[in-house]
């Protein structure tokens, strides 16, 4: 189903989207190499195949004349996000091309800043590009010729979301989204408790406390109640 | 390759013009070239691309206001700041870093507040107060978070760890920080706390949840999508990263009660008045020259004879102000009676005393006020000198009337008053005369300024002492009526009838009978 699919595209565009938002993060820090603006690269190219073809499938699906009134709606939520991911991804990319130029690797004429983040980025692209794992090695230079493509990719995403503006006429205040404030709650139980143990260390959440401090307290004058009771007994 | 990169590094925008359609992106405006339909929805609007080249001492991402709505830049511009903290990683001049111990991960590039202040008072030669107050601002604009009680962006100079902001997050580039991206951060916040999130996080998420609803499923995917990336990471960059994210969102969207660094007060947003050139050119300084001698040479009345000169004044007019001294017979906007205004109209019968009283004070209040005028004229009539007052009156109409009427209005002028053998024919020095008679040759509006002069001195010296010491003059001082108080009600809710005025629409054909109809409808209203 045509549904489906692009569905599943723009879910693949959505993981690529944000491991390319999580790799620009480390842009100009201490993890700045070559081989992290390969890797931008590659996704970056991963990125826009995916818009490309999830784009061409929900504009021949919106500009459909004879489709059903909650297929249309569907097709119209499911354009949103694909609109907003696409924004979020030039955002990005120009950002990129910002900072990129901003700290030359080749020729340090400033040095990186000392972020703190020093570890491998490889699995984040590998999750992006869908491959198990992710071993290569940049060449030197690699930045420089990476910066003039960088920008040609940015104007192209551009005209990309303008023409698809142009062709397709979705208003977003007609638009309601699916899910509900707090929706990311009631899936995602599994994630939230490793990263509620990784991020404990720097900040303890103290919404555990009150609880356990009043669990405490009654378990306490339960006993305390219990042990009156015992010694009553053995007075009697 | 070399003169390739030179080229890029140097004028960044001449190498990227080489290709036409690469024009668009040195433009400083947003980057969708042409008109697009996006400009309502458009969350994240982007900022310009392309940097200076980076050569040291140039800031980083100077220039990268976006087009249509740069953010007004203080004093303190944030490039300096980016500046000081990129001096700050030089491996052999900057800041002196440790590690980060946390139970099983260590964790480089942790800096101490004390290192900061001292390395700021060693590089910048300046007193540690000072040293403080910079590196506190600093910490305040987000360029380094403190490690230990991440919640709070102050810098403390003891053994408090902090570390270094990434670029991605600066506040120098002007990025806009989008609702979209607070939603998809608050969002992650919210997986990764099961829902507790501080009161003013949860009510920008509900707030945000309404606001941007359209995209809400976009919002939940990118959040969890952005956990899964970051899990992809060693913990200890995981924290790094988190600590980063949350420290630019403290600077973006502070906390009640905390003060917004990134916004610019009024006064400070007007920065054109001080950027001041350092070195003017010649010209600029024969101007200032000039400039201050004349204001050497100006009159200046001394404080003290100014401020008798203001006592008097006061005291003389504090019983005719209606403020002060209270009006009589009462304030038409408090009581709904005009009978103030009708009293004291410019032409009425019988002017009230403090009117009178007025004209005592200087002739130019006597001249003002039409009644005044009037009257004496009637006193000059007697004294046969009234063609003075008529030729004054005659010089304002030309002061101030049409351009049109000039040549007309001279004429007149000349031949009822200064030609010789005139009706009313007026006594100007022989100089004065000589001169407005060559003036009349080009009539202009101030041509009769002189004699206007000498005759409104001749009134004031002459006729006006003798205007004020006259019998007509005190005889309407005593005429002059003083208002009765209007008796004060002795129930002041007790509404007194208002009388309707008539609807403006409608012609004011029939005034008394409306009048007596509205008064009897307020009537059986009240």
């Amino acid at each position: 189903m045509a549904r489906e699919e692009c569905k599943a595209m723009l879910d693949a565009l959505n993981k690529t989207t944000a491991c390319y938002h999580h790799l620009v993060l480390t842009v100009g820090g201490s993890a700045d190499s070559q081989n992290l603006r390969e890797e931008l690269q590659k996704t970056r190219q991963k990125a826009r195949e995916l818009a490309v073809t999830t784009g061409a499938r929900l504009t021949v699906a919106l500009r459909n004349r004879g489709l059903a009134a909650e297929d249309r709606a569907e097709f119209e939520r499911l354009w949103v996000a694909f609109s907003g991911c696409l924004d979020i991804l030039e955002a990005d990319m120009q950002r990129a091309l910002a900072l990129g130029a901003a700290f030359p690797l080749h020729t340090p004429l400033r040095p990186l800043v000392r972020t703190g983040v020093t570890g491998d980025s490889s699995r984040v692209a590998a999750r992006a590009l869908s491959a198990r794992s992710l071993s290569h090695q940049a060449e030197r230079d690699f930045d420089v010729s990476d910066l003039k493509e960088l920008e040609r990719e940015v104007l192209q995403v551009g005209e990309m979301i303008n023409d698809m503006e142009m062709k397709v006429n979705v208003p977003r205040w007609t638009v309601q989204a699916q899910q509900t404030a707090g929706a990311e709650l009631l899936s995602s139980n599994s994630m939230g408790a490793s990263s509620v143990g990784a991020v404990s260390v720097e900040e303890p959440s103290r919404s555990c406390n009150p609880s356990k401090a009043l669990a405490a307290t009654l378990f306490s004058a339960v006993l305390l109640a219990a042990v009156a009771l015992a010694l009553s007994v053995v007075k009697l | 390759m070399c003169g390739g990169c030179r080229g890029l590094q140097r004028n960044t925008p001449q190498a990227v013009r080489d290709s036409s359609d690469l024009t668009a992106v040195t433009a400083a405006g947003p980057l969708r070239p042409g008109g697009h339909t996006l400009a309502a929805w458009d969350y994240r609007r982007p900022g310009t691309l392309v940097p200076l080249g980076p050569s040291p001492g140039e800031p980083l991402f100077a220039g990268s206001a976006p087009g249509p709505s740069p953010r007004p830049l203080g004093p303190l511009v944030p490039w300096k700041m980016e500046r000081m903290v990129v001096r700050m990683q030089d491996p052999d001049q900057g800041v002196r870093t440790r590690s980060q111990r946390l139970l099983i991960t260590v964790i480089p590039h942790a800096v101490t507040g004390s290192d900061v202040v001292e390395w700021l008072v060693r590089k910048l030669c300046i007193s540690e107060e000072e040293a403080l107050h910079l590196g506190s601002l600093l910490a305040q604009h987000g360029y380094i978070y403190p490690l230990r009680e991440p919640r709070s962006l102050a810098l403390r100079p003891d053994e408090t760890p902090y570390r270094f902001q990434t670029p991605y997050f600066w506040t120098s580039t002007l990025w806009p920080a989008a609702e979209l991206d607070y939603a998809i951060y608050l969002t992650k916040k919210n997986i990764q706390r099961q829902g507790a999130l501080v009161t003013h996080e949860k009510e920008h998420y509900d707030q945000l949840h309404k606001k941007i609803n359209h995209t809400w499923d976009l919002v939940v995917m990118q959040a969890r999508e952005q956990l899964r990336a970051a899990k992809q990471r060693r913990k200890g960059d995981r924290l790094v990263i988190a600590c980063q994210e949350q420290t630019y969102w403290l600077v973006n969207r502070p906390p009640p009660g905390v003060p917004n660094v990134l916004e610019q007060g009024p006064e400070r947003g007007s920065n054109n008045a001080n950027q001041v050139q350092m070195s003017q050119s010649l010209d600029f300084y024969k101007r200032e020259i000039e400039w201050s001698r004349k204001a050497l040479g100006r009159t200046r009345v001394k404080s003290s004879i100014c401020l008798e000169a203001f006592l008097t004044f006061s005291h003389q007019r504090g019983p005719h102000d209606p403020i002060l001294a209270g009006c009589l017979p009462s304030n038409p906007w408090v009581t709904d009676d005009d009978a103030y205004w009708a009293m004291n109209a410019p032409t009425v019968a019988m002017p009230t005393k403090l009117r009178v009283e007025r004209w005592g004070f200087s002739f130019r209040e006597l001249l003002d006020d039409p009644m005044g005028r009037a009257h004496f004229m009637d006193f000059l009539q007697k004294e046969f000198s009234a063609e003075n007052l008529s030729f004054w009156e005659a010089c304002e109409e030309l002061r101030f009337g049409g351009q049109a009427q000039i040549p007309t209005l001279v004429d007149t002028v000349y031949q009822q008053f200064l030609a010789p053998g005139a009706a009313h024919w007026v006594n100007i020095d022989s100089r004065t005369m000589e001169r407005t008679l060559e003036g009349l040759h080009q009539p202009h509006r101030y041509v009769l300024d002189d004699a206007q002069l000498h005759i409104y001195m001749l009134m004031k010296k002459d006729s006006y002492p003798r205007f004020m010491k006259s019998d007509m003059y005190q005889g309407l001082l005593a005429e002059a009526v003083i208002p009765l108080e209007t008796k004060r009600r002795v129930f002041p809710f007790m509404r007194k009838p208002r009388l309707s005025s008539p609807s403006p629409a409608l012609p004011p054909t029939s005034g008394e009978p409306s009048a007596a109809g509205s008064a009897a409808g307020g009537d059986e209203e009240s």
